[in-house]
């Protein structure tokens, strides 16, 4: 228990620390954002569509989902997801992890993509 | 043996736009709702997701989405003389069936049919004199107005997400739009998809030569995109697999995500699958409905569903078969020219030319379901003159491409041989350089060109198939003329290294190759019950209990795509049971 208690409080150091290391994203302008992502991704937990429910995402590894069928890219990525490589997988997602199947060509919009990625770090918990 | 089951309010024969515009919009009303699907249940997560749905193979050439012709199917003839045949592969049409119908495997181009269709022996007989239209058109007024369904059309485009360019609104034509449309009381839901470098070059070409480009409105969400029902959609990725395939990325416009579902999740309304109705019933007194017969096509066991509103929402060719099959309404006979069921059956016509530029990369993998810009010169611009060229209807042009795919789609400059390695040469030199102009132009009804029941051929269910008779006549002959001549002039001005020009088709109508899923008429809408099978409302005139919604309601067809009148009347016929119907049942119009 103080294990996990600790390794949250670690999570949420190392998130605030990343946090502040990119652009400040706006959550509320990131919701309006989230609008290019809802007609395949849920935010509600084991709500997958055509995409998986992002759902925690933030503690999860790429193509951890039991119960969603992944690309073996995804699978095979070995990416964790911080707000840091999910900034790189909007940025352009057939360069950051290629062969994966989300059909989406990208965010191109740095402040963009960081107040989309402030939203779901509020949205996902 | 047949199970009779409780009776519900509505059942509805179909579940595609029509019936799921009629499910989700009757369960909000309250009605308990049954739909009976003769396809199975697909949905975007299970079916269409990456990267199963890129299959060429499997939705193009076997039409996994598509109508199992060796369940059922049509036979098919040219005119009376002809002993008609039974057509055992799909090809010229492709009729959906899956939960979502053709509206999964559509490209999403939605037009707005104006009063120049809805008011066409008016219009011409007023501009051209009686003399004008052929004895043996049998075209005829609508029944309906363009202001009627302008809210309608409106709701659809709004719900099916379509992008694209308003014209005129209000009256007022706009930089940018189809100068030629009717007046709509607002913008499209979305601004119009990106352009495509093929198209571009066409619009250009169709500008300098005066004509009006604007962008294809079609159902392909060019942004993400919430309808008004919450229904959500994803932007269109131009991922090049639009027609003939679920969409990836939810950005098409279609039933199984938007209506369907939120009919679905309502208690009031029930969907049974693999459900093939064979019959609708009728009342003993003949004017009324009382529901009607399905059989489970997994197991074989029959089932009566009683219903006090039956909906006829299939594939326009099926409603009409089913029609036909219980014996409702009188058969149409071509010779005496008596009857209404099977009555002007139409389809489209078209020329199309394939232009080659050596150096140029078009991409064509690369695209939208409506990524082409089109003129309406020809169709909706009632000052093109018709009269030196003596035809009644039009056309529409358009230059880029359409799903352009790799095993169907080789352009190769014509004088290649058909196979071997000069032909595997130029098609690797061709096919990203290559790119079509094409017209898509109206049919005009005849009355030889109808629908019955065969006297000889029968479907699994031991039921008679129907049959068609149906030919292109010296109308769409000279049509065909006017536009292969106006796409190779545009053609040429753009100065393609090789051309395959276009040509008129004046062969008669054939099973192959594909040409359009544009399949109109055979209970036609009409002003009274001796010219039509349905009023205004889309009603039957016999049985007032009966709704028969679809293109198989148009009394002709256009140069447009038929989607934009067939979601905007399901919306019509929908507010007209909920809002006048259920109060009185009976007759809407007076026969």
């Amino acid at each position: 228990m103080i294990r996990k208690k600790l390794a949250a409080a670690a999570l949420l150091l190392a998130l605030s620390l990343v946090t502040t290391a990119r652009a400040e994203g706006d959550a509320k302008r990131g919701e309006v954002r989230f609008q290019e992502c809802a007609a395949c991704h849920k935010l509600e937990a084991g709500a997958n569509e055509v995409g998986p429910s992002l759902h925690g995402i933030f503690s999860r590894k790429a193509g951890e989902l039991p119960d969603f069928r992944y690309s073996p890219a995804m699978k095979r990525s070995g990416v964790g997801w911080t707000p840091e490589t999910l900034d790189k997988y909007l940025a352009d997602p057939q360069a950051f992890i290629p062969a994966n199947r989300m059909p989406y060509a990208g965010l191109s919009n740095a402040s963009d993509r960081a107040d989309l990625i402030a939203y779901l770090q509020k949205a996902t918990q | 043996m047949t199970t009779k089951l409780k009776e519900v309010d509505v059942v509805i024969v179909g579940l595609g736009w029509t019936g799921g515009i009629l499910a989700k919009e009757l369960t909000e009303a309250g009605l308990k709702v049954v739909a009976l699907e003769r396809g199975s249940m697909r949905t975007s997560e299970n079916d269409y997701a990456l990267p199963n749905i890129r299959d060429e193979l499997r939705y193009v050439v076997r039409h996994d989405l598509m109508q199992n012709t060796a369940r059922d199917t049509i036979t098919v003839r040219n005119n009376p003389q002809q002993d008609a045949l039974p057509m055992r592969r799909l090809g010229s049409f492709l009729p959906g069936e899956v939960v979502g119908g053709s509206a999964v495997h559509w490209s999403g181009h939605t037009w707005r049919w104006t009063d120049m269709e809805f008011k066409v022996r008016s219009n011409y007989e007023e501009r051209y004199g009686k003399k004008f239209i052929p004895e043996d058109m049998t075209i005829q007024d609508w029944g309906i107005t363009y202001a009627e369904l302008e809210p309608y059309y409106d709701k659809f485009e709004y719900t099916a997400a379509v992008s694209g360019k308003a014209g005129n609104l209000g009256g007022k034509i706009q930089q940018g739009g189809n100068p030629f449309e009717a007046p709509r009381a607002r913008e499209y839901p979305l601004p119009p998809l990106t352009p495509i470098l093929a198209s571009e070059m066409f619009s250009d070409a169709a500008r300098n030569a005066g004509y009006h480009p604007f962008p294809r409105p079609s159902a392909n969400a060019s942004q993400s995109y919430t309808n008004p029902d919450g229904s959500k959609f994803g932007a269109c990725q131009y991922c090049g697999y639009c027609q003939r395939f679920g969409c990836e990325a939810n950005a098409k416009g279609s039933p199984h995500m938007t209506v369907i579902p939120i009919a679905m999740a309502r208690p009031n309304f029930e969907l049974r699958t693999n459900s093939w109705v064979t019959k609708v019933l009728k009342d003993s007194d003949g004017k009324r409905v009382t529901g009607v017969t399905y059989t489970n096509i997994l197991d074989g066991e029959e089932f009566e569903q009683p219903a006090s509103i039956v909906l006829l929402c299939a594939y326009a060719i099926n409603n009409v078969h089913l029609m036909l099959l219980s014996g409702i309404g009188a058969p149409y006979d071509p010779v005496s020219q008596k009857g209404v069921i099977g009555k002007n059956y139409c389809y489209q016509t078209g020329a199309s030319a394939t232009l080659f530029f050596e150096g140029k990369y078009f991409n064509p993998f690369m695209n939208a379901g409506g990524s082409n810009d089109t003129i309406d010169d020809f169709n909706a611009n009632w000052a093109f003159d018709r009269t030196p060229h003596e035809f009644v209807g039009g056309y529409v042009v358009a230059g880029g491409f359409n799903t352009p795919l790799p095993i169907g789609y080789r352009p190769v400059p014509s004088g290649t041989p058909q196979w071997g390695s000069e032909w595997k040469r130029a098609t690797a030199k061709w096919y990203q350089t290559a790119m079509v102009i094409n017209a898509s132009g109206s049919v005009m009804a005849n009355r030889y060109n109808c629908f019955d029941l065969d006297p000889t051929y029968r479907n699994a269910f031991g039921l008679p198939l129907m049959r068609m008779t149906f030919d292109y006549k010296a109308n769409e002959h000279k049509m065909g003329i006017h536009a292969a001549a106006t796409i190779n002039t545009i053609a040429k001005s753009m100065n393609p290294t090789k051309l395959n020009p276009a040509s008129a088709r004046t062969d008669p109508w054939t099973v192959v190759p594909y040409q359009s899923t544009h399949n109109t008429g055979g209970t036609i809408m009409g002003t009274n019950s001796r010219d039509s099978a349905v009023n205004k409302y889309l009603q039957s005139w016999d049985c007032h209990n009966l709704f028969v919604v679809g293109a198989n309601v148009f009394p002709h067809n256009s140069a447009y795509n038929p989607t934009g009148p067939v979601g905007a009347l399901a919306y019509w016929t929908a507010d007209a049971i909920k809002n006048r119907y259920l109060k009185n049942p009976g007759p809407l119009v007076n026969a």
